[in-house]
C-alpha cells in the first residue's frame, strides 16, 4: 500500500463522506434526544419496519428464483435477462410510482411495498446469481447424482441464503428511506405515514436544527441494524471465497421447465420495468388523446430540446461523481482488504448511506457554506453536487472494489513487489487491471445513483439544474406527454453506460465485487 | 534507463478538468430563491435582465416539497447569505424568516400603492399578486349556490362529496393556521376536527384535488385560485365560491406573493433594483394574466379585467405576522391531527 496515497484518499473520503455526517451530528444537544421515543413515532417505526419487511419480501419472491435462473440454469435468453434484471433498480422509484398508480387502484401501503419491493429486487437476484455462481461443480454434480435437481436445490439453499440475505437487507434499507413513493400513492385518502416522512417534515419551518437531527436517529439506527448484517452476510454468501482448484458448474438443465422459467423472468421484467416504461411511450406518444409514433417523436424531440442543458448538467455531475469515486475506491478498497482493521473501518463507510438523505444534503450546506474563497467557489457551483455525490455514494464503489480485491490473489502483488514495483505502481498495474470489471461496475453504480438522486441535493444550489429535479417538479403539476418524455429520456441516460458495456464490453459488469 | 510512458496517459486528468469546468458557473449580479413555479416566474426575470443588463441566477423550488427547500437553505446560509432576494409564493414563512431576524428591510417605492395590510410594518416583506383560497365546484355535481362557505365541508348534506388538501404543507398549512386566529382556538380545532372525522376527501395538495373535481371524483373542495383557473382553463366544468361572504363570514382568505431582500445580501443594491421591478404594477398585471390569473393588489390596478377580481371577495381580515409566527407550532399540531 502507497501509505501518500491512502493518506490524501482517506482525507478526501473523510471530508467528503464523514464530515457532513459529523456536522450534523454536533448539533444534537442532550435535550434533543429528550422524549423522542414518544408512542406516535414508536407507531410510525413499526410502520416503516413493515414496510421495509414487506418490500424485502416481495425483492427476494422476486430477486432470489430470478438470479437462480439466470446465472445457474439453462433458461432460454439468459444472457440477455441478466442485465435486463436489473434495469428496474435504475428507474427512480417515483416513476415506478406514477405508472403503477395510473393503471392500479391500488393505493398505500400495499402499493408502496409493491413498488419498493418491483424497485429493488435486482439488489436480491444480483446477490443470489453471485452465490449460486460460487457454489464448486463437484458438489453439484455429487448432489445431482444422488437426488437430482432436488437434492442439487437443498444443498445449495443454505449456501445462497447468506447472499439473498444480503440483497434483502439492502432493499429494506432503500425502502425504509424512501419517502416520496408512500407519499405520491397516498395522495388521495388517508396518508400512509412512515418516518422518513416525519424526518422530512422535521425540517419545515423552523423546527429546531438539534431536534430535527435528533429525530433521523431511529431511523439511522434501523438502516444501520440491516447494513451491517448485510456487510457480514456478503462476506459470507456473495464473496464466500473461492478454493484455489474451484471448479465453476454447469448451468443446469430445466428440461420441461425452461420455458415456464423463461415466462416468470419475462414477466417479472415486464412488471418491474416493461410496464412503467410501456406506460410512459405511451403517453408521451398522446396517451388517451390517442397514440401516434409521430407524436411520441414529437413529444421526444421537444423534450430532449427544452431539457437538453439540464440533461447535460446532470450527465456531467454524474459522470465527474464516478469518475472521482474509482480511484478512491480501488485505493480505499485495497487498503481496506489488505490492512488488519479493514473490516472496522468498513463501518465508517456506511454512515453516508445510512444517513437520511435530506440530513447529508444539509450537513453539505453547513460544510461548505463558508467565508473561505475555495469553499464558496465549490458551494455556489456544480462542483457542491459532485462533491455531494460522491460523499453519497462512495460507500458503493469501496465495497464493490474491495470484494474485488478479496477474490485477487495478493501472491501478484508480492511478485511484483520483489521484481521492485513500488506501491503505486503495484495498485495502478496489478490491482487495478485484475479488478477493472469491478470498477467499472462501481462506476456505472454511481452514475446511476446520481442521476436519479433528489433528496439529498435538493436543498443544494446546483441541484436546480439537473434534470431530475425538472422532472420531479413537471411530474407534480401534470402527467403529459412531456413529462412522460422527460422520463423516458432520463431513463435512457441513466441505462446508458449498462447498456453500451453490456453491448461491446468483453468481460461482464461486477456490482457485487 | 528511461522507462518508455504509455501515450495518453494525462488523458483522464484533462477530462476530469475539462468536466470541473464545466461544472462551475459564473457569478451573476444577482441571486434570486424563488418559490413561485418556474414557468411563471421565469419570462419575468428574462424581462428584468434584458431591461436592467444585469444577470440573475434563479433558483427555484420542488414543487411538491415547497417550505422546505428554499426557506430551509435561507435558514442553514445564515452565516454567510449567498441569496440577494426572495421571492416567495406565500407569506408565513417569509414572516416566520422576517421574525428571525434574516430579511433587510427595503421600501420600495414601486409598493406604494400596494395596501398597507400586504406590507410589513418594517418594510422587511411586501406582499403582491395574491392567490385566494376559494372553493372549486364541478357544476355537473353541485350548485355552486347552494355552498356558502366553510362550514358546509363538515355538513352531514355534503357527506362523501366534498375534499381538502391536508393542512400540512403550503397554502393549505397557511389557511388552516390562519383559522386559528380568526376563529379562535376552539372554532378552528372543531372546524378541523370535523373535516378529520367526517367523510371529508383529504388530499396531498390543492392541484390534485382540482384535478379530482374537475374529473368529477368529487363535488366541490378547497383549493388556491391559480389552481382554479387551470381547470376553467382546460375547459373543466368548474365555478368559483368566494366562501363565507355574509355579515357573520371570515370572508376569502388572500395569500399573497412576498419579496424581500436578504439581511447581508451579497448584491444590495442590485437586489433592491429586482424587487422594484418584481412589485411593479406592470410585472402585477402579467401574472394577474398569466395562467395562475395572481389577484392584483396595486391600487392602480383595481380596474384590470380579472376572472377573480378581488371585488367579488369579502376579504378575510388576518394579522399575516401572527399566522407567520404561529406556522411551526400549529404544523407540529396538525400534523399530530392528520397523520396516524
Amino acid at each position: 500500500m502507497s501509505r501518500p496515497l491512502v493518506i490524501a484518499a482517506a482525507a478526501v473520503f473523510a471530508l467528503a463522506c464523514l464530515a457532513p455526517v459529523v456536522v450534523m451530528a454536533a448539533r444534537v444537544g442532550p435535550d434533543d434526544v429528550e422524549g423522542l421515543l414518544s408512542p406516535r413515532t414508536l407507531d410510525l417505526l413499526g410502520r416503516t419496519v413493515w414496510l421495509g419487511l414487506g418490500a424485502s419480501a416481495v425483492a427476494v419472491v422476486l430477486g432470489a428464483p430470478y438470479g437462480f435462473l439466470v446465472a445457474r440454469t439453462d433458461v432460454p435468453c439468459a444472457a440477455l435477462l441478466r442485465p435486463l434484471g436489473l434495469v428496474p433498480f435504475m428507474l427512480p422509484p417515483l416513476f415506478l410510482a406514477i405508472t403503477w398508480t395510473a393503471v392500479s387502484e391500488v393505493r398505500g401501503a400495499p402499493a408502496t411495498v409493491w413498488i419498493l419491493g418491483a424497485n429493488t429486487f435486482p439488489l436480491v437476484a444480483l446477490f443470489t446469481a453471485r452465490a449460486f455462481e460460487r457454489i464448486d461443480a463437484r458438489r453439484e454434480e455429487a448432489a445431482l447424482l444422488v437426488g437430482g435437481l432436488g437434492a442439487t436445490l437443498r444443498m445449495e439453499l443454505p449456501l445462497i441464503l447468506p447472499g439473498a440475505a444480503c440483497g434483502a437487507c439492502l432493499a429494506f434499507v432503500f425502502a425504509v428511506n424512501d419517502f416520496a413513493v408512500p407519499d405520491y400513492v397516498s395522495s388521495v385518502g388517508p396518508k400512509f405515514n412512515v418516518y422518513a416522512d416525519e424526518i422530512f417534515a422535521s425540517w419545515q419551518g423552523d423546527q429546531e436544527a438539534g431536534r430535527a437531527v435528533a429525530t433521523a436517529l431511529p431511523l439511522v439506527l434501523l438502516t444501520l441494524a440491516m447494513l451491517l448484517p448485510a456487510l457480514a452476510l456478503r462476506r459470507r454468501g456473495a464473496l464466500a471465497t473461492i478454493d484455489g482448484d474451484f471448479r465453476s458448474p454447469a448451468p443446469l438443465a430445466l428440461g420441461r421447465l425452461r420455458w415456464p422459467a423463461l415466462a416468470f423472468c419475462l414477466i417479472v421484467v415486464a412488471l418491474c420495468a416493461g410496464l412503467p416504461l410501456a406506460r410512459l411511450t405511451w403517453e408521451a406518444g398522446g396517451g388517451a388523446r390517442g397514440w401516434s409514433a409521430a407524436g411520441f417523436r414529437d413529444a421526444m424531440s421537444r423534450t430532449l430540446d427544452l431539457e437538453r442543458t439540464f440533461l447535460a448538467n446532470s450527465l456531467v455531475y454524474s459522470a465527474l461523481a464516478a469518475t472521482l469515486c474509482t480511484p478512491l475506491a480501488l485505493i480505499l478498497g485495497h487498503a481496506l482488504e489488505r490492512s488488519r482493521r479493514g473490516r472496522a473501518l468498513e463501518f465508517l463507510a456506511l454512515l453516508p448511506l445510512a444517513v437520511p438523505a435530506i440530513l447529508f444534503g444539509i450537513g453539505n450546506i453547513a460544510l461548505w457554506n463558508r467565508d473561505a474563497a475555495l469553499m464558496a467557489a465549490v458551494y455556489n457551483g456544480g462542483a457542491m453536487i459532485v462533491v455531494l455525490f460522491v460523499g453519497r455514494f462512495l460507500v458503493f464503489p469501496l465495497l464493490i472494489s474491495s470484494g474485488a480485491v478479496a477474490a485477487l490473489d495478493p501472491r501478484g502483488e508480492e511478485a511484483a513487489e520483489l521484481a521492485g514495483a513500488g506501491p503505486a505502481a503495484r495498485l495502478a498495474r496489478i490491482v487495478a487491471p485484475g479488478v477493472r470489471p469491478s470498477l467499472i461496475g462501481g462506476w456505472t453504480l454511481v452514475f446511476v445513483l446520481a442521476m436519479r438522486e433528489l433528496d439529498a441535493a435538493i436543498l443544494v444550489p446546483a441541484a436546480n439544474g439537473t434534470v431530475i429535479f425538472k422532472a420531479f417538479n413537471r411530474i407534480h403539476f401534470a402527467r403529459d406527454d412531456a413529462v412522460a418524455a422527460l422520463c423516458l429520456l432520463i431513463v435512457f441516460f441513466i441505462v446508458l453506460p449498462g447498456l453500451l458495456w453490456a453491448l461491446f464490453g468483453r468481460r461482464r459488469l461486477e456490482v457485487i465485487g | 534507463m528511461k522507462r518508455a510512458r504509455p501515450p495518453h496517459r494525462s488523458r483522464p486528468a484533462l477530462v476530469g478538468l475539462a468536466l470541473s469546468a464545466a461544472a462551475c458557473a459564473p457569478e451573476p449580479d444577482i441571486i434570486l430563491y424563488c418559490a413561485l413555479d418556474e414557468v411563471h416566474a421565469a419570462p419575468i426575470v428574462r424581462t428584468f435582465e434584458e431591461r436592467s443588463g444585469l444577470s440573475v441566477r434563479a433558483e427555484y423550488d420542488i414543487e411538491a416539497h415547497k417550505t422546505v427547500g428554499l426557506v430551509r437553505r435561507i435558514r442553514e446560509e445564515r452565516n454567510r447569505p449567498r441569496c440577494d432576494v426572495f421571492w416567495n409564493n406565500e407569506i408565513a414563512h417569509t414572516v416566520s424568516l422576517a421574525d428571525d431576524g434574516l430579511l433587510a428591510a427595503y421600501d420600495s417605492p414601486s409598493a406604494a400603492d400596494i395596501p398597507e395590510e400586504f406590507r410589513d410594518p418594517q418594510r422587511r416583506w411586501t406582499g403582491f399578486a395574491a392567490r385566494a383560497r376559494v372553493l372549486i365546484v364541478n357544476t355537473d355535481l353541485a350548485d355552486p349556490a347552494q355552498i356558502g362557505g366553510m362550514w358546509d365541508l363538515v355538513d352531514p348534506r355534503w357527506r362523501g362529496q366534498c375534499g381538502m388538501a391536508r393542512p400540512l404543507t403550503g397554502t393549505t398549512l397557511t389557511h388552516a393556521t390562519a383559522l386559528f386566529s380568526v376563529l379562535g382556538e376552539e372554532r378552528a380545532l372543531e372546524y378541523l376536527t370535523g373535516v378529520k372525522q367526517g367523510d371529508v376527501h383529504l388530499t396531498s395538495g390543492n392541484a390534485t384535488l382540482m384535478r379530482l373535481v374537475s374529473a368529477g371524483e368529487f363535488a366541490w373542495g378547497w383549493t388556491d385560485t391559480d389552481d382554479f383557473n387551470v381547470a376553467l382553463d382546460r375547459g373543466a366544468p368548474v365555478a368559483a365560491v368566494f366562501p363565507d361572504a355574509g355579515p357573520d363570514g371570515v370572508g376569502t382568505l388572500l395569500i399573497p406573493n412576498t419579496v424581500c431582500v436578504l439581511a447581508q445580501a451579497p448584491h444590495p443594491d442590485a437586489a433592491r433594483r429586482l424587487v422594484d421591478f418584481v412589485l411593479s404594477a406592470e410585472v402585477e398585471e402579467t401574472l394577474a394574466r398569466s395562467r395562475s390569473a395572481q389577484i392584483p393588489l396595486h391600487a392602480s390596478l383595481t380596474d384590470l379585467e380579472h376572472p377573480l377580481p378581488l371585488e367579488r371577495m369579502k376579504v378575510m381580515q388576518v394579522d399575516y405576522a401572527r399566522v407567520g409566527a404561529e406556522i411551526d407550532e400549529r404544523h407540529g399540531q396538525l400534523k399530530e391531527m392528520f397523520l396516524d
